[in-house]
């Protein structure tokens, strides 16, 4: 047989004649891994059907359940790469972004400066790996990979468009909320495992002011999904389309949702869990070398994740603005996403060169007593307004 | 953590048993230098925290000791000038001044009006670049990059004004026994006017982001509090005494140079937070924007033909001197016992820093951890000149 | 006066909405640096303009210098050695070699100079792989671009011109200073002659000495005197010092 033969390129009409094609809906991540699989394994089994003419092996390998096994594989690489390179350009962003507010210049290696994210990578390889004699090693290492575990999880889950998604499920930001609320834990339990007095404070402080801000974050999604009629983050996002930006009716519950986001993602206003000024590192101090590396990766990853909520729920999702057609908001919805998620995290780079560092008795007061009653006072406007007939 | 108290209770009754087991946390100390984050410089600041409290403290110094003294000892005494350079990086030029105000005391002359009033100028050059150094250390240890970068910016233009005056950044070496080393260059009489009207403006900025920000000043206000007996005891000096309410300044009520000329305010707070501390230093770099250009205004009508150095004799006669300055800081004081010959037999500091280190106990007492910086940040740390 | 700072603040917080102050402040900086470049200066692209008096190295005109030896001896970190070395004629003579890894860019060598050979140089750029290249023998300290502002001059005023209402009279240390031989305590052993770097000293028969022969002692010429206080160190019997015009 011809190597044409073995390779069967398909569009997401043929692949809904695909037996074992997973999604209801076009889903162009797995439309992509579906063909590079195609590419790739067709090649391999044309070869091996040249070398061994009529082996069960090349058939085998083209088999439905083994190109749907691979197809996903694949997918989940695809998706992992995109989310990665678009938090590589949030860190090069905030570099740059950073030294203009301070009146300097940013990383200036590379693309300017791009590479230096790179060269940092590099760096952290290259660093030794040590790990202190009396940390307690399970919690040290397990810890550490069920934070950056979960943050890679909250920020693959979170859907770039309408066909760039990994599961359409209906409990939406209800699960993603959940996955985002299990790092405090791991922190605290890392903080403890590190025998340092540093790391355990920070993982204290990690887990106090994570926990408080969960709240109000959860009343806002709850709002937002009040007036959307579903935690679908699909259903969010058409909602708006039809309606407006949730971030008019809602721009208490904007702010309110923003805060908690920067605390939740330990940007700089609340970062005292690693406040480096009095913690040296928080609870990362005793990680080194790529450990380090992952953790940074990993706090950079729930940012975006933070970012990439705020665009979803108050600013539209993947859709250029509510009155804008159909066919250019169909065009590129995936990077319309990523823009609105770098914009959001612009704000959050201008918050972190504006403001210091909030005490935790201040995070916990701000938290408890002025973002949840505000959250709740959004709560009630959300309800005014979907019970007064308005959405 | 639970700590029952086991041995007490098993013989007690039950009543008294249950009144008893209580739940007590322990107390752990925290060791946050010497290569801290938080420490300018060498030094171990030993606190006990309960929780987030701070319960106790203890400053550790010595990590930078140079033998600055005893080294003074085996020099003849112009070469203690560029040493005196070195104990405070940020304060250079006032430990010069103060170093050769000592020997010309010794020595029994008086310096040039010129270069009295020159030291005026570079003195309160030294006093606005060290506290811009302050300043951009405090807004790192409050945890904003912006404020450091913004008053490093700032405090270049008066480094440059060093280089137009005496050629170098930092180490100046420009006060001289008997005078200056040189007269004001033309590049620097036509400069120092502008970088005081320019900085007077661009303050307002820095200031700004500060004072108008909530997160900022609540996180200064009413942590690190001393009261005026407690500041008196401890025998703290500079702004960190006058923000507790003492009102005294050397350049007003001992006046030294030509400082008696001058026409000033020395800003005194009441309320001896943090907050205050760091009002009275901002409002101080105000003040010595006026002193220079009250000093540049003199310089001018003494003319280029004023004498800027004295000729002094290479041996200092036999005595003992004592000298004392306003240094940014507070006050630092010399020491010289000399033996006619042209090495002193001993030559004391009498470091601002030394003495306002150990306030650090009933300063960061009560706080919270978070605070400790800020706290020790508003004392402006300097090992340099506290280890010597 | 009134105080600037402390008549405005602290203001109400409330009234400046918390935090929008310092917000407005660095968005109105981000605005202009994005339109104008950041004040940063790319160090080793573009560098700082200097002006001539900035103490980097240390510079020698060779042909100046006169192998006194001042600036070794002011030099507070010792990091100055006399060495021989050939001048353009081949004669051996005593040049200064810098040390710069101890050099602590004081500039008492340039001050000190009697004749001004040694200068300041904007010179800052000095890193060596090698300890060995941080010698930099006399040759290699001349500058190119000497100008006359690097030279530092040690211009001082006299007490008693002061005293005397004559303010402005300067006069460099080095001419107004005299060596002075105790002439009992002489010897006549020639070697204040032997080490004077200008020729100043010559030596002249002057009475007799206790076993009647004629003696020798040292005269100075003032004109030529640097005051370089060689002939003090060097002198056997310690009969020679400088006195001082104050």
């Amino acid at each position: 047989m011809a190597l044409k033969d073995w390779i069967n390129y398909a569009d997401y009409s043929d692949l809904q004649n695909f037996a074992y094609y997973p999604y209801e809906t076009h889903n162009i991540v797995y439309e992509i891994g579906y063909n590079l699989y195609q590419v790739l394994g067709g090649l391999i089994a044309w070869i091996i059907d040249v070398l061994f003419p009529n082996n069960g092996l090349s058939t085998w390998l083209m088999s439905g359940p083994v190109v749907n096994l691979f197809a996903i594989v694949n997918l989940a690489l695809i998706i992992f790469l995109v989310i990665f390179t678009g938090v590589l350009v949030s860190l090069w962003q905030e570099r740059k972004t950073l030294g203009r507010f301070m009146d300097r210049r940013g990383t200036q290696i590379g693309m300017k400066g791009f590479l230096q994210c790179v060269a940092d990578g590099f760096k952290t390889f290259m660093k030794e790996n040590t790990t202190p004699k009396k940390v307690d090693k399970m919690g040290y290492t397990w810890t550490l990979s069920l934070v950056i575990g979960t943050s890679v999880l909250v920020a693959c889950m979170l859907p770039l468009s309408d066909r760039f998604y990994i599961v359409d499920y209906d409990a939406g930001f209800l699960i993603v909320m959940a996955i985002y609320a299990l790092a405090p834990l791991f922190i605290l339990v890392s903080g403890w495992a590190q025998n340092n007095k540093y790391t355990l404070i920070g993982g204290m402080r990690a887990a106090q002011s994570m926990i408080s801000y969960e709240i109000p974050m959860l009343i806002t999604v709850c709002a937002v999904a009040i007036l959307a009629g579903t935690f679908n983050i699909g259903g969010v996002v058409a909602a708006q389309n039809e309606t407006m930006w949730y971030v008019i009716p809602m721009a208490l519950g904007f702010i309110v949702f923003f805060t908690a986001s920067c605390a939740e993602a330990e940007r700089t206003p609340f970062d005292l869990a690693e406040s480096e000024s009095e913690l040296v590192e928080g609870w990362q101090t005793e990680y080194a070398g790529m450990k380090w590396g992952l953790i940074m990766l990993g706090d950079y990853l729930r940012g975006f994740a933070s970012c990439a909520m705020v665009s979803l729920l108050f600013l539209g999702g993947w859709n250029i603005a509510p009155f804008v057609s159909a066919e250019a908001n169909a065009f590129l919805p995936e990077l319309v996403q990523l823009l609105k998620g770098w914009f959001v995290f612009f704000l959050m780079i201008w918050v972190r060169a504006s403001l210091p560092r909030v005490r935790i008795d201040q995070i916990l007061n701000l938290g408890w007593k002025v973002l949840t009653p505000l959250a709740i006072i959004n709560l009630g406007i959300a309800v005014v307004l979907k019970t007064g007939g308005f959405f | 953590m639970v700590v029952e108290n086991t041995i007490d209770t098993f013989d007690a009754p039950p009543e008294e048993r249950i009144s008893r087991e209580r739940f007590e946390t322990d107390q752990m100390w925290i060791y946050m230098g010497p290569q801290h984050p938080f420490s300018h410089g060498l030094w171990t600041l030993k606190i006990k925290v309960d929780g987030e409290i701070v319960t106790d403290a203890e400053p550790v110094i010595g990590y930078l000791h140079r033998g600055w003294e005893k080294e003074a000892e085996n020099r003849t005494y112009p070469k203690i000038i560029p040493m005196a350079d070195r104990l405070c990086y940020s304060a250079s030029m006032t430990y010069t001044h103060l170093y050769c105000m000592t020997v010309e005391k010794a020595l029994g002359i008086e310096a040039p009006d010129k270069a009295k009033y020159i030291r005026v100028v570079a003195d309160e050059i030294c006093r606005i670049q060290s506290h811009l150094m302050w300043l951009a250390a405090m807004g790192t240890d409050l945890g904003n990059l912006t404020i450091f970068l913004w008053a490093m910016r700032e405090r270049e233009y008066w480094l440059d004004l060093n280089v137009r005056l005496c050629g170098q950044r930092m180490t100046t070496n420009y006060p001289r026994i008997g005078g200056v080393r040189n007269d004001t260059t033309e590049l620097f009489d036509r400069d120092v006017l502008r970088v005081t009207e320019l900085f007077e403006k661009r303050l307002w900025d820095i200031i700004d982001m500060i004072d108008d920000s909530s997160i900022y000043v609540s996180r200064m206000k009413n942590i690190g509090c001393l009261t005026r007996e407690q500041c008196a005891n401890l025998g703290l000096t500079g702004p960190a005494m006058r923000g507790c309410g003492l009102d005294f300044d050397l350049r007003r009520d001992m006046p030294y140079s030509k400082y008696a000329e001058m026409d000033f305010e020395v800003p005194v707070l009441q309320d001896g937070d943090a907050y205050a501390r760091y009002r009275v230093r901002i409002e101080e770099m105000f003040q010595s924007c006026l002193i220079i250009k009250q000093a540049m205004r003199k310089i001018k009508a003494l003319g280029k033909n004023a004498p800027y150095r004295v000729k002094v004799p290479s041996k200092v006669p036999a005595g003992r001197t004592f000298c004392k300055l306003e240094d940014p800081r507070g006050e630092s004081m010399m020491y010289l016992v000399s033996d006619g010959t042209d090495k002193p037999y001993r030559l004391k500091v009498r470091a601002p820093l030394f003495t306002n280190l150990s306030a650090s106990k009933p300063m960061v007492k009560g706080c919270r951890v978070a605070d400790v910086p800020v706290v020790m940040a508003m004392i402006d740390v300097c090992m340099g000149e506290s280890d010597r | 006066m009134a105080m600037k700072y402390l008549d405005k603040y602290p203001r109400s917080t409330a009234k400046t909405l918390w935090v929008l102050k310092p917000l407005w402040s660095t968005i109105k900086l981000f605005s202009k640096t994005v339109v104008r470049r950041p004040v940063t200066i790319q160090y080793p692209y573009e560098k700082e303009w200097l002006p001539d008096n900035y103490r980097g190295r240390p510079g020698l005109r060779f042909d100046m210098c006169v192998g006194c030896g001042v600036c070794a001896r002011a030099c507070p970190t010792g990091c100055i050695k006399m060495i021989e070395v050939p001048d353009d004629d081949g004669k051996m003579v005593m040049r200064p070699e810098i040390f710069l890894g101890r050099c602590a860019f004081c500039g008492y060598c340039a001050e000190f100079c009697p004749t001004n050979a040694m200068t300041v140089t904007p010179e800052y750029e000095l890193a060596e792989f090698y300890k060995k290249n941080l010698f930099w023998g006399p040759r290699r300290l001349n500058f190119e671009d000497t100008t006359p502002e690097m030279e530092v001059h040690y211009e001082v005023t006299l007490q008693s011109d002061i005293d005397a209402g004559n303010p402005e009279r300067r006069v460099h240390v080095f001419d107004v200073d005299n060596p002075v031989v105790k002439e009992d305590a002489c010897i006549g052993c020639r070697k204040c002659e032997k080490v004077c770097p200008v020729g100043a000293v010559t030596m002249i028969e002057k009475g007799l000495n206790e076993r009647g022969k004629p003696k020798l002692v040292p005269v100075f010429d003032h004109d030529k005197c640097i005051c370089c206080e060689q002939c003090v160190i060097d002198c056997p019997k310690s009969c020679i010092h400088i006195e001082e015009a104050l």
